[in-house]
């Protein structure tokens, strides 16, 4: 891999020639305390230590809202609405959202890609920057806390400038491009790159081993957690519509009044909506608010075989964005039986009767 | 194809639902597709006795004549849509349900007299079946174009069950009930108007009414107004807006202030 350094000084110049490469998104402050991925045409207006963004960098490629195609009954036919898509640089991910969109790329682009998802994919340029962790983050213990790839650069803050690692052949020629712009790595900044890393380590809530969470959640079943907490729910779907790696999505067709055309739309679904788990028949799969506030668990905990990670990256959105201050963190750890006040003192004695997918039918 | 046969009835309310559908420009091209059988606010030639396809109602039942007329509107209609939180919900006129009728009829109208009997305003279903529903106050067009579209195609529209929050969240925009403390009513509320009010940095008033299919957690949502300092009056108050004839809400509420700190 290939080491600069941007230096202190040089960084609006950098942003600002990003520019001749496409749109430029990076974090803003939308209000008092939260951050999104927007569009900026002031550069100085980006905020380069933001804690989390309350949109996932998942919607520059999934978008929240989209036309799939148009249709005509009679006709018997359909016509695809992909968008032509210009280039676009989407500036300021934590490493959490890179592992994020790796996730999002085995669901959409491997084995059926989503046409939709990677024509926006392949035309947005990745730069990531370092962060330091807050309360809520926990992508140590996801080991999603420094993406090795899936960014073009990756900028990592040192005392006088950023150590910019360069990820892919975009980032090359971004780098060349601008090569007065750079400097070359001293041994000094290899220092401070090692100091400051050293530093976010020790930064992290919690230094613990999460290799029985899979497992326990699936033995925990029963545990008075599920009731506890889900009561206290209020079912608004924040916890998906703010994850980085949330896929699902609810498909609308919305016919015209000529009784013939029409167009198919998708937006983003959250599985704490009734309808997320509704079929023909009337049949749910998940008929209660336990149930679908357990499936987020199990779901975001399963495995992702082609990383071999977690489906959830610990970037802490989903508890610092509940407005009913449901605690993710929380809650996995005291299924894992780390958080002293409700902590199981071992295994629940009797062998839960129902396996995974049929977890929750409680009232 | 034959004509649809629709009729647009208004009981008890401010006439804005059909207002909001009556000044779309699409509904010429309703005109080839549809016979309006009855509609006195687009069309002189109206009679509330003929037979149709489909029927939207607007407007809470707040008389006995209201009562007689969706009685017949049901027997006469194949299809049945309550149209807007008055017909849905029984409106903000059902904010003041608890108290007699008398004292509202003294408080609005003093002594004046009418020549039809007030009752309590009750929402359309407490009479007839409805067979689907045009949320809003008024109602979004695209709702009312949406259903249209879809009983024209010989389909069924599909019913929103979930909150506004979701469409916040869509949006990109911050949230006011965890950023300011307010009490947005988005979590409880049909989504449909596209968050419309927090979009504008206003809490949610809960216009569309509480989500249906007993997703609608009024306890969730007083229990975080009560760390939020409001007390059991005042959640009840603003809830109670367009959800008075909610049967869970004082239920789900009581619930949350019994359990005690």
């Amino acid at each position: 891999m290939r080491y600069v350094k941007l230096p202190k000084e040089n960084i609006y110049d950098f942003l600002e020639r990003l520019k001749d490469y496409g749109k430029l998104y990076a974090p803003v402050k939308i209000s008092e305390k939260f951050y999104d991925f927007r569009e900026v045409d002031d550069v100085k207006k980006i905020e380069f230590h933001y804690n989390r963004t309350i949109m996932p960098p998942k919607k520059f490629f999934f978008l929240p809202r989209e036309k799939m195609f148009e249709f005509s009954i009679s006709k018997a036919e359909y016509k695809e609405t992909i968008e032509n898509v210009e280039p676009f640089v989407v500036f300021g991910l934590h490493a959490c959202d890179i592992f994020a969109l790796k996730i999002m790329d085995t669901i959409y682009l491997d084995e059926f890609p989503d046409k939709y998802y990677k024509v926006r994919r392949e035309k947005g340029i990745i730069i990531g920057i370092s962060c330091m962790p807050d309360e809520y983050c926990f992508c140590n213990l996801r080991e999603t806390d420094f993406a090795d790839d899936g960014f073009d650069l990756f900028l990592h803050e040192l005392p006088d400038g950023y150590l910019v690692r360069v990820g892919t052949p975009i980032g090359h020629r971004i780098v060349d491009k601008s090569i007065k712009l750079f400097e070359e790595v001293t041994s000094q900044d290899i220092c401070d790159f090692r100091e400051f890393e050293k530093k976010r380590e020790e930064s992290f809530k919690y230094h613990e081993d999460w290799g029985s969470l899979r497992y326990l959640l699936e033995l925990e079943m029963e545990h008075p957690m599920w009731d506890e907490q889900s009561e206290l729910c209020l079912a608004c779907g924040n916890c998906n519509t703010t994850c980085p790696t949330c896929r699902c999505y609810e498909v609308q067709d919305i016919p015209n009044l000529d009784g013939d055309t029409g167009v198919r739309i998708r937006r983003w679904d959250s599985c704490q909506l009734r309808s997320h788990g509704l079929v023909a028949g009337n049949h749910n799969f998940r008929p209660t608010k336990r149930s679908r506030f357990m499936n987020r668990y199990l779901c975001k905990n399963s495995y992702n075989e082609k990383l071999g990670l977690s489906y959830c990256v610990g970037c802490g959105r989903c508890t610092y964005f509940c407005p009913a201050g449901i605690s993710f963190v929380k809650n996995l750890r005291t299924i894992m039986g780390l958080e002293d006040k409700s902590c199981p003192p071992e295994i629940s004695e009797e062998i839960p009767k129902r396996g995974f997918a049929y977890g929750g039918a409680k009232q | 194809m034959e004509k649809v046969r629709i009729g647009f009835y208004a009981l008890t309310s401010c006439y804005g639902c059909q207002l909001q559908f009556a000044m779309m420009d699409e509904i010429v091209q309703l005109l080839d597709k549809a016979n309006i059988e009855c509609w006195f606010m687009v069309d002189r030639d109206s009679d509330e006795e003929r037979e149709v396809d489909i029927a939207f109602i607007e407007g809470s039942v707040s008389t006995q004549e209201e009562i007689e007329l969706i009685k017949k509107i049901r027997e006469k209609a194949k299809i049945v849509i309550a149209v807007g939180s008055c017909a849905i919900h029984g409106g903000v006129q059902s904010w003041g349900k608890d108290k007699e009728l008398e004292e509202l009829w003294k408080t609005v109208y003093g002594d004046g007299r009418v020549k039809f009997e007030p009752k309590m305003a009750e929402p359309v279903e407490n009479y007839i079946k409805v067979d689907y529903k045009l949320y809003g106050c008024p109602p979004e067009k695209k709702d009312f174009l949406y259903a249209l579209g879809t009983f024209l195609i010989g389909s069924w529209p599909e019913d929103i069950d979930y909150p506004v929050c979701v469409e916040c969240r869509l949006n990109g925009n911050p949230c006011i009930l965890i950023e300011k403390g307010e009490p947005c009513l988005g979590p409880l509320t049909t989504a449909g108007c596209d968050a419309r009010c927090p979009s504008f940095n206003i809490a949610c008033i809960g216009c569309r009414g509480a989500v249906g299919y007993g997703v609608a957690w009024f306890d969730s949502l007083a229990r975080e107004f009560k760390k939020k300092g409001l007390t059991k009056e005042e959640i009840l108050e603003r809830m109670r807006i367009f959800n008075a004839h909610n049967p869970k809400l004082e239920e789900m509420i009581n619930k949350v202030f019994e359990e005690g700190e």
